[in-house]
């Protein structure tokens, strides 16, 4: 598909999965009660850090932490990987596959429809955190905010990019949905999403650079509330990018790869 | 009675068939097994690398905890989720009418209805936990310990599957919530705590409104010698209460299931 | 134009004789066993045609449309389809096809239908005056206007067959693979989607090659028909030629004006059904007027026919006696 009739289609695709995510707002919602895991964590630190802090954080500042993972999660969510296995057990993969347009780029846009929606969750918590600790800890500067959305964008396309191989592991091998579990577990160690990387031993932190997860959640969050100075973050957001160009690659490769073996067993 | 032994023999029999066909599965099953059981260990690590005890708990104590957790995750992965995937995806798609055709009682076939075999590895891994944590704190647990754990173990399954069949009865209401699995789950995840460790509003909910103190932290409580009578009284109650409500609501949902004509 | 040379489709399928202790040995180690799904099968569609693709369940109809709209890669074999090898699933074939099949949906499920005729006018970049020409027609043929602005879960299944057809032609493909796209519907809605099916092929000339269990659809839609089975191409000619080939004999049907005894109808032919005042005999096509006329000698005959067997019956012949001789008949 000629890239001039991809993005005309855009719009098209986001309205009808704009359209799909108010029909199944039900289940989005149950979904978001189900990343509230940060408010649990956020239990457990504070419970740790009550009489002194725990490395550099403190009562407060663990609490805009958890605040910002919440956030950051909501809205670099993907489940690509869920829909494609479902897809394929169904056998209406074959119905995209049918369509000129690529399939990865329709679940991508179909996740990203699903924002505004989050955003009845993420506004509300997003200006109790504003009214209660102020608005000193945000990002100070229009280069920072630039590096936030830099950070987040990137974030969600690690995110995305991760469920797309998996969805595409599920081409090959009836279902992928264990390997959805097994990048969970990752994800919760690694991500930021339970603990804040920097609690973590050197050796540990030094792995965690090297995987994915950390991008995802971790260094949004970072950027978000102001936690690193211009030259680690630069090289932090350079990395992320990195990681972004790295699992597009792997990933295309991976997809187009699925679909030719889709095509020799048939689904 | 015997009936119902053979059908769960015959149930777990299936599910064992039906795993066996997917080869990669056990080893990647095996593998997030030993990955999330290091999961649970890891912010205890960093936690207890800072501190010597949290909010009452040493790093030995704590492990207990994880123990039973891990224990109950099994029960929840093995048998719990998967049946639960199956009565909502027999809703969807109206299939559940067969499961009502059968001669014998509609909760025991659909409790029993999927197993996950494998799980059973999470008896090994909490096995390992609790060794682990007994030589961390010295002491080996006493008998009387062992008797009240074991039955407060019984009582936070109970709990487990009367949450369980509340849930499954939830979804005779909204028929499109596929996620409720996950959402069961990331609830039950603060299990992994000392409920001692949640304050305020939390507490409240996961004591009293979803007991999840009296699934993992009483037990540990127990095998450590330290379950006071009173919490034990309001554990045996709460789960004495929680299977009799879920066993009304489940029949009052199933009423209005096949009343409403699937 | 179509092309199919020598196509053949092999699947390797996994294989584990029953019980708990196979189960288990399966797991460290399995046998495969390959299955020839479709073996060697050749034809050629010419444009505007309507091609009834008939056999028996497994015979390898599916398959062959999956090829055929390059979902399924081809074992060995050549398939061009207007030129292009589906294969290669490229942007120019994709827009000129599209595969419709009774069991499987394209329709968003908690949309309306109207969001999906969307998706696929920006998806396919239909221009939109094309395509609101194109939504009213369709809307017109099917009666569509009351349902394409409720959610497709609320439609009847022939409701949403309707729908689904019309979402299949938003960007007019010139070839339409159309695997049971009557499955299941009442015999009213059969005839609505048959006589849409066929407006659709006259009006703008596109390909048609059909799948389907009810042989009303067949003989409504496809002067030619293909049989193939177990993964061989039987026969590929006209409907009636097939159903002379297999059953040359005639049903002739006598009505009486009172209720005859069996034995009067001894030496006429082979009774196929009989009640007091009715018989149908089934008779040899040569031998048809000298039954008829001693028929009418020795009866009280008050009316009588002569028809070709029902076409639900040729079939099932056909089928049972290519499983029974492994050749093609005739």
């Amino acid at each position: 598909m000629s890239l001039a009739r991809t993005l005309k289609a855009t719009p098209t695709l986001f309205r009808v999965g704009f359209a799909g995510a108010i029909a199944y707002r039900a289940e989005l919602f149950v979904w978001m009660l189900s990343t509230t895991m940060p408010f649990v964590m956020l239990a457990l630190f504070s419970a740790v850090a009550a009489e002194r802090p725990l490395g550099r954080y403190d009562q407060r500042e663990l609490a805009l932490y958890f605040l910002a993972t919440f956030l950051v999660r909501q809205l670099t969510g993907s489940w690509a990987a869920w829909e494609i296995n479902f897809e394929v057990r169904q056998g209406t993969l074959s119905t995209r596959l049918l369509r000129p347009v690529h399939p990865l780029y329709a679940y991508a846009v179909d996740n990203l429809a699903a924002i505004p929606l989050r955003m009845v969750l993420v506004g509300p918590v997003f200006i109790g955190t504003l009214l209660h600790f102020g608005v000193a800890w945000l990002p100070s500067s229009a280069a920072l905010w630039a590096a936030l959305f830099a950070a987040v964008l990137g974030g969600w396309l690690i995110t995305f990019l991760i469920n797309a191989a998996i969805g595409s592991l599920a081409l090959y091998m009836e279902s992928s949905v264990k390997l959805i579990d097994l990048y969970l577990v990752g994800f919760f160690v690694f991500s930021g999403y339970t603990i804040p990387v920097d609690l973590f031993p050197s050796w540990l932190s030094a792995l965690g650079d090297v995987l994915p997860f950390r991008y995802q959640i971790a260094l949004p969050v970072e950027v978000l509330t102001s936690a690193h100075g211009e030259g680690e973050l630069s090289r932090l957001l350079l990395q992320q990018w990195g990681m972004v160009a790295l699992l597009l690659t792997v990933t295309l490769a991976l997809w187009s790869r699925a679909v030719r073996r889709y095509g020799a067993f048939g689904g | 009675m015997s009936r119902y032994v053979r059908l769960l023999y015959h149930q777990l029999r299936a599910s064992v068939l039906l795993s066996a066909q997917y080869r990669a599965d056990f080893l990647i099953d095996a593998a997030i097994e030993v990955l999330w059981a290091g999961l649970a260990v890891v912010p205890l690590l960093i936690v207890f690398g800072q501190r010597s005890d949290v909010a009452g708990w040493t790093f030995g104590e704590a492990l207990l905890v994880t123990g039973f957790f891990t224990l109950l995750q099994g029960v929840l992965e093995g048998a719990i989720n998967p049946s639960l995937t199956a009565v909502v995806e027999h809703v969807r798609k109206g299939t559940l009418d067969f499961v009502l055709l059968k001669p014998a009682d509609a909760q025991f076939l659909v409790s029993t209805a999927r197993f996950s075999p494998w799980r059973a590895i999470n008896v090994v891994t909490a096995a390992v936990i609790f060794s682990f944590a007994f030589r961390h704190i010295g002491a080996p647990p006493t008998a009387g310990g062992l008797l009240l754990a074991a039955a407060s173990l019984l009582a936070a399954v109970t709990i487990l599957y009367s949450l369980w069949i509340l849930t499954v009865s939830a979804s005779f209401y909204v028929v499109k919530v596929d996620n409720l699995t996950y959402l069961f789950s990331s609830i039950f995840d603060a299990a992994r705590w000392p409920a001692s460790v949640f304050r305020g509003g939390l507490r409240v909910l996961f004591t009293v409104v979803i007991p999840l103190a009296a699934m993992t932290t009483y037990p540990a409580e127990a095998l450590l010698g330290r379950l006071s009578w009173q919490n034990a009284a309001i554990a045996m109650g709460m789960t004495v209460g929680l299977a009799v409500v879920s066993r009304l609501v489940w029949v009052r949902s199933l009423s209005r299931y096949t009343s409403a004509g699937g | 134009m179509i092309t199919v040379r020598d196509l053949r489709k092999h699947y390797r399928v996994h294989k584990r004789p029953p019980g708990l202790w196979a189960a288990l040995r399966s797991v460290v180690s399995r046998t495969y066993e390959t299955v020839p799904a479709v073996d060697g099968i050749s034809f050629e569609l010419a444009e505007g045609e309507r091609v009834g693709f008939l056999g028996p369940n497994g015979a390898g109809k599916t398959t062959t449309l999956k090829v055929l709209s390059g979902l399924l890669h081809p074992t060995s074999g050549e398939v061009r389809v207007h030129g292009h090898e589906p294969r290669r699933r490229d942007d120019g074939f994709l827009r000129e096809i599209m595969l419709v099949t009774g069991q499987k949906q394209q329709l968003l499920w908690d949309l309306p239908p109207a969001d999906t005729f969307d998706l696929n006018r920006a998806v396919y970049d239909v221009p939109r005056a094309d395509f609101k020409r194109t939504v009213d027609e369709l809307v017109d043929l099917l009666e569509l206007s009351d349902l394409i602005g409720k959610p497709t879960r609320q439609l009847s299944l022939g409701e949403r067959m309707k729908c689904e057809l019309a979402a299949a032609l938003i960007h007019r493909p010139r070839v339409l693979f159309l695997d049971e796209p009557t499955l299941g519907l009442d015999v009213n809605m059969q005839t609505v989607v048959r006589g849409f099916i066929r407006t659709y092929n006259e009006r703008h000339g596109a390909t048609l090659l059909l799948t389907s269990h009810y042989m009303d659809d067949v003989a409504a839609l496809c002067p030619r028909v293909i049989v193939i089975d177990k993964g061989v191409l039987s026969y590929d000619g006209s409907l009636e030629e097939l159903s002379r080939r297999v059953r040359p004999e005639k049903h002739v049907v006598l009505r009486f004006s009172r209720a005859v005894d069996a034995a009067d109808l001894d030496g006429l032919g082979e009774i196929v059904s009989r009640e007091p005042a009715s018989v149908t005999l089934s008779v040899a096509p040569g031998a048809v007027t000298d039954v008829v006329s001693r028929a009418l000698a020795r009866l009280p005959v008050e009316d009588l026919t002569v028809q070709s067997p029902p076409l639900e019956e040729i079939m099932s012949e056909l089928f049972s006696r290519s499983r029974a001789e492994r050749e093609p008949p005739a």
